[in-house]
């Protein structure tokens, strides 16, 4: 089985390290049109890495979250010239310049700063993740575990969802249509208890490490997850558009 | 022979749960033994394991009480990384176990902690998949196995780390007929050639039976029975109120020791089974 | 009935489940399907239901194709109970569960109800509709699971591994129910390594090797082909396995159960009609 892409290929830090200055750049950067690019470029790198499509349900629902932010936000902000009013007879529903140019960097920056975490989670296991936390960073494993359990969390929260749509389909639930809103609808109730499923199963990961003897002291790699250059080069060229930006 | 491992007075309690999982439970398992134990669905075998290897009391919360020490190490105070030298585990969920993305990087893992050198690995590697009859899966991804195979792999990773003891909770579950005698063979092999103590939890008595010296049946947290499996099989009575199998030829030949047509020990086997009906023709003068 | 025509599957990754498999199972029949972990059981169940269609040849249940046709609505037709229920129970009480299926059929009220309070008193029920299943043990969530599936009135009835994860007591539940409905005519389709199961309540075995189908036929015929079965990974019954030696001297033929070889066995040796079993007609 050889790892599908270069992407997969790189050491676990080298894409935290990508992952941190994007959204370091998401930070700094101002207008909507470099937010736009900082986003398409996390979209190239998941495109280059074949896990566009596998990343796309994912990437839809942080668009979504962020869409939603934008519409809360942008009722919110009275300063600047008004450009249309929801309902001009109640005199509520005022969308000004400023608020629509603010709430497009917030949805956008808010967009390219989460965007990273499902391309991370489908190129990275996390078994990789942990063993690099406490063998390259030192941190304490318990605080990895934490991290990584809680990264987890989100694929598996998708795969308990796949099962129920499909045990819902197999009862004659007609979910071929694409229907956004009956997606939703048949979704809701299951909230809870996909959630509970979800904690207890993403918690078993660190249960598993530890009963194998993970933590008990040092420990050698069957595949080494050495730093190779590719990774120098990748992490050096994050850093400088990060410093770049920075500085910028 | 040795005590290895000793559960004193044992109570657990599931979170705020009013009824305990184990209830006072005391259980001395000595180096060498295979030890089966079985009982209805929420006995508490799951439990038991989880006791054994540290996970209760480490990972999971509830209230509990007394003691269990394994190799000397009373499991409260060892952290389960520790125990993980002496005891290995599979679990009841192969699915939920595995935690790298293709075979070979699976059964390797326990061998990284156990800072194995690399060149170590890879014929441990292999002995363990060709012991659960899976050497060709060895660079498929885990994803793309069936339940089966995820559980063989399960079982062959706690088989490469060669520990002193092995935890085992219902891993046939989902394995072919032939694989569940295949791992029973080799859980023998391991038991009498290598002296690897194996505490085996399964519902599947007819399976376990042959190969286990000792016979332990848990009901609501206790343990309600304790001896050879021949003894247990005998105690019809028994089997019936715990709701265990009966396994098919022990149970043929109890309806005729019932029938007043069979007086010898129960066999447990098939092959043992075919040597008493032989015997019995033969007393007839038929074949 | 069922009808799979030179039926293969290829998964993306490339791997071949199912090579050229065609059969035909009768409106009312009880089949096994057996065979060895990965021999393709499980991916040839999804056909029925539509979640996965075939990469070349073709499946049709009750005339429908399943290429074609929705999951909706071969949903109708055949019920499937995946192997463990916790992935197919989601709603807060067992009565809400059960009225699920229906409720998609586009029934409404008073049907609703008798669907629901049948197929809850079909496999023992009643007294828990208002409970939620979550609160329930794993066995009765099993039979919410059924029931669910059952309140689609579904002519067929597929089930992968019912029984794992189950005691003895609940399986054996499991599948007395199971026998109820095939004997109200329902088709039932079952996926099992539990040959004891099989030999008791399935009429049929198809074989599964390597994406192959086999072998397929009665039971003691199945059973009885050692070459295939060693082929597949599997051991005859405990009962075949006891009488192999007899059965090839023509003695105590066809025998799957323990009470059945009880009988038997209680004939040859009081001697009645004895020469009559050692020299078959
Ligand atoms: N995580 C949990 N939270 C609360 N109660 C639990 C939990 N796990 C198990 N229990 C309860 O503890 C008791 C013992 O369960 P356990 O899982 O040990 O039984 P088991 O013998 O392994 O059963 P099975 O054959 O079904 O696996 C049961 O009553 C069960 O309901
Ligand atoms: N999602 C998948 N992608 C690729 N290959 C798969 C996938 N799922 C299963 N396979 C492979 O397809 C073959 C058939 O698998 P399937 O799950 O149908 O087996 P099965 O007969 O149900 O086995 P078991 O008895 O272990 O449940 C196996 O070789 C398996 O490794
Ligand atoms: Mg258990
Ligand atoms: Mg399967």
């Amino acid at each position: 089985m050889p790892p599908a892409s270069f992407l997969h290929n790189l050491h676990p830090l080298t894409k935290v390290v990508w992952s941190l200055a994007v959204v370091t750049a998401a930070f700094f950067l101002q207008g909507p049109l470099p937010l736009l690019l900082l986003w398409a470029s996390v979209l190239a790198v998941a495109g280059a890495g074949k896990v566009l499509r596998q990343v796309l349900p994912a990437l839809k629902g942080l668009a979504l979250l962020a869409g939603l932010f934008f519409l809360f936000q942008v009722f919110l902000i009275r300063e600047g010239n008004t450009v249309f009013t929801l309902f001009p007879a109640k005199g509520i529903g005022q969308v000004t310049d400023v608020g629509l140019y603010a709430c497009t960097v917030l949805a956008l920056r808010m967009l390219a700063m989460t965007s990273t975490i499902p391309v991370l989670l489908a190129t990275t296991n996390p078994k990789d993740m942990v063993v690099a936390f406490v063998e390259k960073l030192k941190v304490p494993y318990l605080y990895a575990f934490m991290l990584v359990t809680s990264l987890r969390f989100i694929p598996i929260l998708q795969e308990q969802l796949d099962l129920v749509l499909q045990a819902q389909r197999a009862r004659g639930r007609d979910l071929e249509g694409r229907n956004f809103i009956k997606r939703v609808k048949a979704v809701v109730p299951l909230a809870l208890p996909l959630l509970l499923v979800s904690i207890r199963r993403s918690r078993t990961l660190a249960i598993s490490l530890e009963t194998r003897g993970f933590g008990s002291g040092p420990r050698t790699h069957l595949r080494p997850l050495a730093f190779r250059p590719a990774d120098i080069a990748a992490t050096a060229a994050c850093l400088l558009l990060a410093f770049l930006v920075i500085l910028l | 022979m040795e005590t290895l491992i000793e559960v004193q007075n044992f109570t657990f309690y599931y979170g705020e749960s009013p009824v305990p999982a184990l209830a006072d439970l005391n259980l001395t398992v000595r180096r060498g033994e295979f030890v089966g134990i079985t009982g209805p669905t929420g006995a508490g075998k799951t439990t038991l394991a989880l006791a054994l290897n540290g996970v209760i009391p480490h990972f999971q919360g509830g209230r509990w009480s007394g003691r269990v020490v394994v190799a000397g190490m009373d499991t409260a105070e060892t952290p389960c990384s520790r125990l993980a030298r002496i005891i290995g585990s599979v679990f009841q969920d192969p699915e939920a176990q595995l935690v790298a993305t293709d075979v070979e990087e699976e059964v390797a893992f326990g061998l990284e902690n156990q800072a194995l050198p690399r060149e170590e690995m890879l014929p441990r590697i292999e002995e363990a998949l060709t012991m659960v009859g899976i050497r060709d899966l060895r660079h498929r991804s885990l994803k793309e196995l069936s339940g089966g195979q995820k559980q063989r792999v399960a079982i062959a990773a706690a088989l490469a780390m060669r520990p002193a003891v092995l935890v085992l909770d219902e891993p046939t579950s989902e394995l072919d007929p032939q694989g569940t005698q295949d791992v029973m063979e080799v859980l023998r092999l391991l038991n009498r050639e290598h002296h690897l103590t194996i505490v085996l939890l399964e519902q599947k008595l007819a399976a376990m039976a042959p190969y286990i010296s000792r016979l332990v049946c848990l009901h609501e947290g206790r343990v309600v029975a304790d001896a050879p499996p021949r003894e247990i099989l005998r105690r019809e009575k028994l089997l019936r109120e715990l709701g265990l199998e009966d396994p098919p030829v022990a149970a043929f030949f109890r309806q005729l020791q019932r029938a007043g047509l069979y007086s010898r020990d129960l066999p447990l086997t098939v092959e043992e089974g075919r040597e008493e009906l032989g015997r019995l023709f033969a007393k007839e003068g038929i074949l | 009935m069922i009808r799979a025509e030179n039926l293969s599957f290829t998964y993306p990754n490339g791997l071949q489940a199912l090579k050229d498999i065609s059969f035909h199972i009768k409106k009312g029949e009880f089949a096994a399907i057996i065979g060895r972990n990965g021999s393709g059981k499980t991916t040839l169940l999804k056909h029925f239901n539509g979640l996965l269609k075939p990469t070349s040849g073709r499946l049709l249940i009750a005339g429908l194709d399943t290429a074609r046709a929705r999951t909706a609505e071969l949903a109708r037709k055949v019920g499937f109970l995946f192997q463990n229920p916790d992935h197919q129970i989601f709603l807060p009480t067992v009565a809400q569960e059960i009225a699920f299926g229906p409720r998609n059929l586009g029934l409404k009220g008073r049907e609703i109800e008798r669907r629901v309070a049948e197929a809850a008193a079909q496999v023992g029920l009643t007294e828990y509709l208002d409970a939620s299943p979550w609160k329930l043990g794993k066995g009765l969530r099993q039979r919410v699971a059924l029931a669910s599936v059952l309140a689609m009135g579904p002519d067929i009835l597929v089930l992968d591994e019912p029984t794992t994860g189950q005691d003895y007591r609940q399986a054996r539940e499991i599948m007395a129910i199971t026998k109820a409905l095939h004997r109200k005519g329902h088709t039932i389709i079952l996926v099992t390594h539990d040959m004891e199961l099989v030999a008791r309540y399935a009429e049929k075995a198809l074989v599964l090797g390597g994406g192959r189908l086999l072998l397929q036929g009665p039971l003691t015929e199945v059973f009885s082909r050692d070459d295939v079965l060693a082929e597949a990974g599997l051991l005859p019954p405990a009962v075949l396995r006891l009488t192999a030696p007899y059965r090839k001297a023509g003695l105590i033929p066809g025998v799957l159960t323990p009470e059945d070889l009880f009988r038997e066995v209680c004939t040859i040796l009081r001697g009645e009609d004895h020469a009559a079993r050692i020299l078959p007609a």
